[in-house]
This record gives structure tokens, sequence and C-alpha cells, in this order.
């Protein structure tokens, strides 16, 4: 499985306060509770953020540090973070050994996948096919292609239009289980699914 | 050439052959007129919106709604009552609240390989961010700038040199 794609959150704030211009910058936690880290850099220098809820006043150049709370940026920054776009979610179907054949609880997943796209605000996919090692590379290349296109005709039978749906093939180069070739392996053989 | 082959033969035979030439040659024209369309990939999409968006795009500013593509060298601008969530092809995810002037300055992705470059200016107003691929794959490659301040993102491993000069 992938990692969720968020290595980090940050506000930035530009107000006019008096006559002088302010910049906030604060630095967030993901959901993951992973922090990455920020470089600030201004007239007088640079400041590198890395702790959460930690930040800088920028004023006249000036960079101070200063310190939040979750509660303190939910108070100033709610109706903001309320307006993010949905974070992307990961789904994995399965298929029989050689086919572009679904295996049969992948069936049922699948259909939900088609539905909770549809409820996106303009919802995309991104569809990626792969396979296990067993037969030649250029048989998996168009093996992973004709899977990942059957994933979209899914999704466009679930009312996704075709054109919100991007689909790629990458054959067997990239297995979740790391196999010899010509080996069966039932967990490669899937098609890898981004909902956004 | 085609053209001449009708005058020159005007044997029904040749006239169906040299018809489906020249349709097959305006097919071809459709196509390539179609793929240069779209060799500029819009950078993101629209995902949320509330009251006032506005985007300028080559001098011409157009009301915003869900859906609407967003590309580089545009200029989105919320209204004192304006909201919007963006999300890019990496999986970023910025949203600008009321009164934000957003200027996406550059992007590019590679979905294959997950390389790439973002440069965005917040000229005014607020703006939450939430790094997609580009900045997990290539963090020094990311920056945010306001009018007075340039963000960069920085790499696990910076993190822990950070630390170290602190104490």
């Amino acid at each position: 499985m992938r990692r969720a794609t968020c290595l980090l959150s940050l506000v930035v704030l530009g107000l006019a306060a008096c006559a002088r211009l302010t910049d906030h910058v604060v630095l967030l936690p993901g959901p993951d509770g992973r922090t990455g880290a920020l470089s600030v850099t201004a007239a007088s220098g640079e400041m590198v953020l890395s702790e959460p809820y930690t930040g800088v006043d920028v004023a006249g150049g000036k960079v101070t540090r200063l310190s939040t709370s979750a509660a303190m940026v939910r108070e100033a920054f709610g109706p903001l973070l309320d307006m993010q776009p949905p974070r992307p979610r990961f789904f994995v179907v399965h298929f029989e050994a050689g086919k572009d054949v679904l295996t049969p609880a992948s069936r049922s997943l699948l259909a939900n996948v088609g539905t909770e796209l549809a409820s996106l605000p303009a919802g995309e996919a991104v569809v990626i096919g792969h396979t296990d090692r067993m037969g030649a590379r250029e048989f998996n290349d168009r093996l992973s292609l004709q899977r990942a296109e059957l994933v979209r005709e899914r999704l466009v039978g679930a009312g996704v239009p075709r054109d919100a749906i991007s689909v790629a093939g990458r054959g067997e180069r990239e297995p979740v289980v790391v196999t010899a070739d010509e080996v069966a392996e039932p967990r490669n053989r899937r098609v890898d699914i981004k909902l956004r | 050439m085609v053209f001449g082959t009708v005058h020159a033969n005007p044997d029904p035979e040749w006239r169906a052959i040299c018809a489906y030439c020249v349709r097959s040659l305006l097919v071809l024209c459709l196509v390539s007129a179609v793929g240069a369309a779209e060799m500029e990939l819009p950078a993101g999409r629209v995902k949320r919106s509330q009251g006032s968006v506005t985007v300028e795009r080559a001098g011409q500013t157009r009301a915003v709604e869900v859906g609407t593509p967003v590309y580089v060298g545009d200029r989105v601008r919320t209204a004192a009552d304006g909201a919007v969530g963006i999300t890019l092809s990496d999986d970023t995810l910025l949203t600008a609240g009321p009164g934000s002037t957003l200027l996406i300055n550059e992007f590019r992705f590679n979905t294959t390989t997950n390389d790439g470059n973002l440069l965005a200016t917040l000229l005014k107003g607020t703006l939450s961010v939430v790094t997609g691929l580009i900045g997990k794959q290539a963090p020094q490659n990311v920056s945010f700038k306001t009018p007075t301040v340039v963000l960069g993102i920085r790499g696990t491993e910076f993190i822990i040199e950070a630390r170290g000069d602190g104490e």
C-alpha cells in the first residue's frame, strides 16, 4: 500500500496589520501525525520550522518565532481548513492469473469505488494497472493496461465521466511483493486506484 | 497530389478512393489540432468554491466553479465572501480564504516518475497548503512566496540537521 500523500500542512496568512504588512506562517501536522519541515526566508534571514503548530511572524523583513496550538489554529483558520478539497483516497482491486478478470471480492469493492468517486466534487480517478512476473514483459505491459481499462469501464458505468479517469499500465515493474521472474503472486495482479 | 488525382481520373472507383484519402487527411488534421490543445494539461482543478471566485488567465477574468481547470500562470482571486479549494495533479491541496490572490507561477509534474516542481505566490489573503507527491519526492522543488517571504519545503534529513543547529 502507498503511504498517505501528505508530507506536511501549513497555513500562510498575509495581512496588513496597522500600516505595516505582517505575514504569518504556521506549520501543521499531517493527518497521520507526522510533520514535515519548512524554511521561511525573509529579508533578515532564514528560519526553519519543524515542530507542529510552530510559526513565524514576518514584519518589516524581521522574522519572529511564534508558538500556537491546535485550538488557536482552529479558532483563526477553521473556516479556511473546512474548505480544503478532500484528501486523495486509495483502493486496490485484484485480478485472476494472466487475465483481465476481477477476483470476486474485488468486483464488489470496485462498485463501492464507483459510488465514492461519483460523490466527490469534480472527482477524478488515477487508475494504474500491474501484473505479477508470470509471462513476458511485453505481455504484462499489455495485460496491465487491459486491467486498468477494465476498471475505467466499470467506473464509467458507475456514472463517472470518462475524461475524469486517467489510465496507465506499468506491467510487472512495480510489484507490491518483490518476486523472482516467472513467479505467480496474486497480490501483484492488481490495479491501484486513486480518487481525488 | 490527391486533388490532382481526382481531376486526372474521373473513374468513380478512383473518386471514392480519393474522397477517402481527403477524409483521412481531414481527420488527421483534426487529431493534431486536438493534440495541440491538449499540450498544456491543467495543473489542477477547483474542487470546492464558495462565494465570488474568479480566475485571470491571459488577461481575461472568468468566474470559477467546481470543476474549473487551473493552469500555470493563472491568478485565482477570492472576494470578501469567497473561498476556493484546488487540487493539483500531484495531489497538492491549495485552499485560499476570503480576500486572497493566488498566482500559480510554475507547475510541472510527471505522473510516472513523480518528478516536477511547484512555485506559487500568495499575493494577499490566506492560504492553506497540503503538499503532494512532488513535495515527497523532491521537496527542494516546491516553494511558496508572499510579497515578503519565501517558503521552502524541507526533507526529513534536514529536520535532524536543523534541530542540531538550534541547540
